[in-house]
């Protein structure tokens, strides 16, 4: 029984790829259909092809534009995904450590709260315009804003995991002997892990479906100001194309920080 | 360990109600103190005063002469085993031994010499939801005896496991108490008592006070078990405590 959980494991994760596979199968055949069923001109719904064509000429750095408007698509996602990536670890940490004292201290949580709850509901281009009053036009006003924008769902998916770690566990540790921050470091942590990563799925994708309203201000160099900068244009296939490329990944990064999930947490729904 | 006129109240919509006592009780070194009685009697209660978890409403209580500090001197083993999940039987045993202060280069021994203790020598790396009921209810005995404590706490262990894994519990159990180290079990089984026992107390209902105790003079060693459960002197024993905890079940009715 226990060597045949592996196959069954190993099957299921082939039978989930196969179907997510078929569905985007299904919707570029969708997509396909609709273009060719002439609803709109090719200007306002290019089909594919077209999206897949530009995606050859944007990644060839040869071709006159040095890509598309200077940069290649895989330069500016790099760009991006620095962006995103700095953005995020640091929103990460601030939300860990924020979600963490709310969790344990009831007035840190009863103080900080409204303001987390606060930051969550603006849209980050609510509050881009200040962080570039503050903060100028470079990097560091993006990156803020990806903070801003990322850290709040951690803070409060920790919040809520530390104050739901089972009792019966921190009284065992006590019953050990275990110090304040033993228990912190030994319990609340690993028993809050996988809900903190749920809060941390959440707060990448924020992270980088805000990258676009971040590179707004002097961020052509993203794959965010690739789209805006075609948009400019009504270049809808480029548009397109820059929103495949940040699904695509965001999908990717969302699989991989599930993996994680999974890899650090498999004691999840069997204990 | 010792309660000095014990009481232990607590509030409930409101309400002052009594849990405990007045109560005085002492257990001895080696000595293994089963504690029966009908729900609601405080039994847990009584064991989270001993383990330090909780302070008694009035009275004293003493472990090794001092109050009790959940953690130190003293051991609980609790009645679900309460392992952490994300660590192995074997890292649950290392970190209470982290925890009680052992240094890192003898902890792998140490925790090899615990799971050998408790018959599980293999199955350290394994993880500990992959283990039986049994097996966590033993890891978690092993981690609870890790700081090598004077006194151990024992909350109905075995009351979520299957009649042949609590019977062969019960016989390694015996041995815990080791001449030097006390033992307090709670148990609602009345076989269970008389045969882990040196002494059963048995608790009235709430508040829990002392509505017997009686000394438990059966062979600690060299009798089987089931020779043990089938004699006369267990039978009249068992016969004793069961009519103390009847009498109180019949009077809770009444």
């Amino acid at each position: 029984m226990a060597q045949k959980q592996p196959r069954r494991a190993a099957l299921s994760v082939t039978h989930a790829v196969a179907v997510r596979v078929a569905a985007v199968a299904a919707l570029v055949a969708v997509w396909e259909l609709l273009v060719l069923a002439g609803f709109w001109p090719p200007a306002v719904l290019p089909g594919p092809v077209q999206v897949w064509d530009q995606l050859l000429a944007a990644s060839d750095s040869a071709n006159g534009q040095g890509g598309y408007a200077g940069s290649t698509v895989v330069e500016r996602l790099g760009v991006s995904l620095r962006r995103v990536g700095y953005g995020s670890a640091y929103g990460i940490l601030v939300g860990v450590g924020l979600g963490l004292l709310m969790g344990l201290v009831p007035l840190i949580r009863a103080v900080a709260e409204p303001f987390v709850t606060f930051l969550r509901a603006l849209p980050p281009l609510a509050y881009l315009s200040l962080l570039v009053i503050w903060f100028g036009i470079d990097e560091e006003p993006k990156v803020y804003l990806l903070v801003v924008a990322a850290f709040p769902p951690v803070a409060v998916a920790t919040a809520a995991a530390v104050t739901g770690v089972n009792r019966q566990y921190v009284e065992a540790a006590h019953a050990l002997g275990a110090s304040r921050l033993g228990v912190v470091g030994t319990v609340v942590l690993p028993a809050s892990a996988p809900e903190i990563l749920t809060g941390v799925r959440l707060a990448v994708g924020v992270a980088y479906s805000s990258v676009v309203a971040a590179e707004t201000v002097n961020g052509a160099d993203g794959i965010g100001g690739m789209v805006l900068n075609a948009q400019r244009y009504n270049q809808t296939a480029v548009v397109l194309l820059g929103l495949v490329v940040i699904g695509v990944t965001g999908l990717l990064i969302d699989t991989a920080i599930l993996a994680l999930q999974r890899a650090v947490s498999p004691w999840r729904g069997r204990a | 360990m010792e309660l000095v006129d014990v009481e232990h109240r607590y509030r409930a919509k409101g309400a002052d109600v009594p849990a405990l006592g007045p109560l005085d009780l002492r257990v001895d070194a080696g000595e293994f103190l089963v504690v029966v009685g009908p729900s609601g009697s405080g039994k847990s209660t009584l064991l989270r005063l001993v383990g330090g978890f909780e302070r008694p409403t009035a009275g004293v209580v003493r472990v090794l002469g001092g109050t009790p500090v959940a953690g130190r001197d003293v051991g609980t083993v609790f009645q679900q085993p309460r392992l952490f999940p994300w660590q192995t039987a074997g890292g649950n045993i290392a970190t209470a031994l982290r925890w009680a202060g052992v240094p890192r280069a003898d902890r792998p021994r140490r925790t090899r010499e615990l799971l050998d203790q408790v018959g599980l020598a293999e199955l350290g790396p394994r993880r500990t939801w992959e283990i039986s009921g049994g097996q966590q209810q033993r890891v978690a005995i092993a981690r609870a005896l890790a700081a090598r404590p004077r006194l151990l706490l024992m909350d109905e262990p075995f009351a979520a496991l299957d009649a042949l894994t609590r019977e062969r519990l019960q016989e390694d159990v015996r041995s815990l108490t080791d001449g030097e180290r006390g033992v307090v079990f709670v148990t609602h089984s009345v076989d269970e008592a008389v045969f882990l026992a040196d002494r059963v107390v048995v608790l009235s209902d709430r508040p829990g006070r002392v509505a017997l105790d009686l000394a438990v003079p059966l062979p600690r060693s060299g009798v089987p078990a089931d020779e043990l459960r089938g004699s006369a002197d267990f039978a009249a024993l068992r016969g004793e405590v069961a009519a103390a905890v009847r009498g109180l079940t019949v009077r809770e009715r009444t």
